[in-house]
């Protein structure tokens, strides 16, 4: 690496720290670090509203009744200007969802990470720059 | 405030108050005025505007009533009003009605106006502040007080909601005099009044605005809900123009006077 | 996590070709462009805009020239989309959090102009705030304490950030500036008007351009009060009557905001703004960065009546109170 972008990549981590991806609000003040959670369940809606958007899935608990989970992910916004919509989600299909429980003890949690059924990541797919197959379901 | 008003203005107010209240002014009525017309050759309904009617109390007939707030006392008392309904009352579904009566019992807590949330279609029109109407050919604006709810109006590019929202997805089109407005993809939370008035997110209203003089408009809308009604309904007013020379849509940030009501039961104790 | 970074640096390459149509313009510079007229005459400025940038409002320490190269600048915006969407270590603080990247909330997915200035101020020349006058400092100090005195964010509503209160994007300004996502802006202009939608919190900036006069001092808003006028190829907006509960930067309620709209390319409005607050600074400063074409539509950001954050956040707090409380009530009654 010359010189000159061993200083540029100085900068980057300068750049970075002083503008940090900072969220509408502190994540950890709703939800918990100690309390990772693993949800697998059935999505019944996702609900495209701001400043988040929330997932609610049925878990099959303990012992063999539902439970309803509310999860949260990103704004919608950006994915409509990429070409999802209401349906492109539909209700009944399988999540697997990593995330961290939210502090007021009720059923709720964000979503770190979305998986489907087989596997995909959710969203990604038409949305990132170079992704595709590995992912989906995908926009447009 | 109301020598700010031409006197001209008020006598037509008048006029049309009681065309209005006699049902003079009837829906569908083929406009004689010709409006002035922007650039690309359509009506000029560019302007700050504004309903004058009781229907943010109620939209259908209603006579005076107490309010549910004792320290208001007669200002907080609901004004009798004509509504805007044709036939003066909504046509509800059995159960609808039921819930109706239980949204008006429980106003206080359940009307979304109370928590400043965004006012939907067609409360929004006549709620009692201005809103501003920013016209150009592929977007129509509508900017109006409360909440600072904003309405996008796509004139050309037509698509279904991508989404559900609380001010709906509008599409727009010009019919001669009148901008037509088609609108779908509400979630569902709005009212239509402080009165429990309310529809589900199967909402669809189409309306028509017309300009009838140089500052009136004629208010039509076409509203349908299957879940809700037994069958589409219509409602009709004038929009006014506002016509002070400082007439502009001022910051009515309401979300801060209303957080004590949402979350007030949320802060820590004091003294702990 | 190597297999990531693949994916993500081929996609900026096509992102950073697609954006890269204009030079960027430098203040003062003689600019060749002639915007497109509205029907009225007006320089056009309509459609939709993203100001997202990696380009922070001071310039790094490290960093003494103005200009990156266009070469450094593309690999800034490389390494920068790389370590904005490397995963965090599960078990974490920042991991506490929904994936930006499967959102498509990324700057990168975002779409961003390159830009070569190494910081937005670029006046005074060294791109850092001015030194704060004696007031400035004293009103600084006095709204830490006030904050300190209000207690937790958690404790009350009130305590929490405008942001997080969904009453305004404190980013949004005005000055405009953007922040992690959502960075987008409709532009559209009547006679007499230009409107600008801010996408976060659905902000309607009604700018006249009628010559009219402000409101007076008294009537202050969070967003001020904007009049604006055209100066050739220029939309300049004058933005006064603040209140003190936005504090730009530190700024006063007296704070004057001048913003310039130039449509500098097809693709691309470039947006400076000065801030004259002497209340506040030894001088007036002022910043700059593009505004690039993108795609709508604007979707309904009703931020207030979603905002099950804010409550979870509050609720979240008053039953760890209450658990507290039970354990120590617990611990003294067993001692």
């Amino acid at each position: 690496m010359s010189m000159k972008r061993a200083v540029v990549f100085a900068g980057v981590g300068v750049l970075l720290a002083a503008a940090p991806l900072l969220a509408h609000h502190a994540f950890s003040a709703e939800f918990d670090v100690n309390k990772p959670m693993k949800l697998q369940g059935t999505l019944v809606k996702w609900e495209m509203i701001n400043p988040h958007s929330w997932f609610h899935i049925d878990v099959k608990g303990p012992d063999g009744q539902m439970i309803r989970w509310l999860v949260e992910g990103g704004s919608p916004n950006q994915l409509i200007r990429l070409g999802v919509t209401k349906s492109t989600l539909s209700s009944g299909m399988e999540l697997l969802i990593e995330g961290y429980l939210a502090r007021d003890g009720t059923n709720k949690g964000v979503g770190r990470n979305f998986t489907l059924a087989d596997g995909r990541r959710l969203f990604l797919g038409g949305s990132a720059p170079g992704g595709g197959a590995e992912s989906g379901p995908v926009a447009k | 405030m109301r020598n700010r008003f031409r006197p001209s203005v008020i006598v037509s107010v008048a006029i049309v108050t009681v065309l209005v209240l006699t049902g003079t002014v009837t829906t569908g009525q083929s406009p004689t005025y010709k409006a002035p017309r922007t650039t690309d050759g359509k009506p000029n309904l560019n302007g700050v505007w504004q309903a004058l009617n009781e229907a943010y109390w109620d939209i259908e007939t209603h006579p005076a009533a107490p309010g549910s707030v004792t320290a208001l006392g007669a200002a907080g008392a609901i004004p009798p009003g004509p509504g805007l309904v044709e036939g003066g009352l909504l046509p509800y579904q059995p159960a609808a009605a039921e819930q109706k009566k239980k949204n008006f019992e429980n106003r206080l807590t359940l009307d979304p106006e109370i928590k400043c949330y965004l006012p939907g279609v067609p409360r929004a029109n006549y709620m009692p502040y201005p809103f501003q109407i920013i016209q150009t050919p592929k977007y129509i604006m509508m900017v109006y007080t409360f909440a600072r709810a904003v309405r996008t109006i796509y004139m050309d590019d037509h698509k279904e909601a991508p989404a559900d929202s609380w001010m709906g997805w509008s599409n727009g089109r010009w019919e001669g005099e009148t901008l037509v407005v088609d609108t779908t993809g509400f979630n569902g939370q709005a009212w239509f009044d402080r009165a429990g008035n309310f529809h589900s997110d199967a909402l669809h209203v189409v309306e028509r605005f017309t300009a009838t003089s140089p500052d009136h408009l004629l208010y039509e809308a076409t509203i349908e809900d299957k879940n809700v009604f037994t069958r589409p309904w219509k409602i009709s007013m004038p929009i006014y123009r506002r016509l002070e020379r400082n007439a502009q849509i001022m910051d009515f940030r309401c979300v801060e006077f209303a957080e004590d009501l949402i979350y007030g039961h949320l802060r820590k104790p004091s003294g702990k | 996590m190597n297999h990531r970074f693949l994916v993500v640096g081929s996609g900026l390459i096509v992102l950073v070709a697609l954006m890269w149509s204009a030079t960027i313009p430098v203040a003062g510079q003689a600019r060749a462009y002639r915007a497109p007229r509205t029907p009225d005459g007006q320089p056009d400025l309509q459609g939709f805009w993203t100001n997202t940038t990696y380009t922070p409002l001071q310039r790094p320490k490290e960093i003494t020239k103005e200009f990156y190269t266009r070469e450094e600048a593309l690999e800034i915006l490389k390494t920068s989309a790389v370590l904005e969407s490397e995963q965090t270590e599960p078990g974490t603080i920042p991991d506490v959090h929904y994936d930006f990247t499967q959102f498509g909330l990324d700057r990168n997915q975002g779409g961003l102009a390159l830009n070569l200035r190494t910081s937005l101020i670029f006046d005074p020349p060294n791109g850092q705030l001015p030194p704060m006058t004696a007031e400035g400092q004293k009103r600084t100090a006095a709204r830490a304490e006030a904050r300190k005195r209000m207690g937790r964010p958690t404790d009350a509503v009130q305590n929490q950030s405008l942001s997080v209160r969904c009453i305004l994007m404190d980013r949004a300004g005005p000055p405009m500036l953007p922040g992690a996502y959502n960075n987008n802006y409709q532009i559209v202009q009547a006679p007499g008007y230009v409107m600008i939608l801010v996408e976060m919190i659905h902000e309607p900036r009604i700018i006249p351009i009628d010559g009219r006069a402000h409101l007076p001092q008294h009537v202050r808003s969070l967003t001020g009060n904007p009049t604006g006028r055209w100066e050739g190829e220029t939309l300049v907006v004058e933005t006064t009557n603040f209140t003190d509960k936005t504090g730009f930067q530190g700024s006063s309620e007296n704070m004057r905001l001048t913003e310039r709209f130039t449509r500098v390319a097809e693709d691309r409005i470039l947006y400076q703004f000065t801030i004259d607050d002497p209340a506040t600074w030894t001088r007036p400063w002022s910043a700059e960065l593009p505004m690039q074409k993108t795609i709508g539509p604007i979707f309904e950001h009703a931020c207030h009546e979603g905002n099950r954050g804010l409550y979870n956040t509050l609720a979240g707090a008053r039953a760890e109170d209450k658990k507290a409380a039970e354990d120590a009530a617990r611990k003294s009654s067993s001692q």
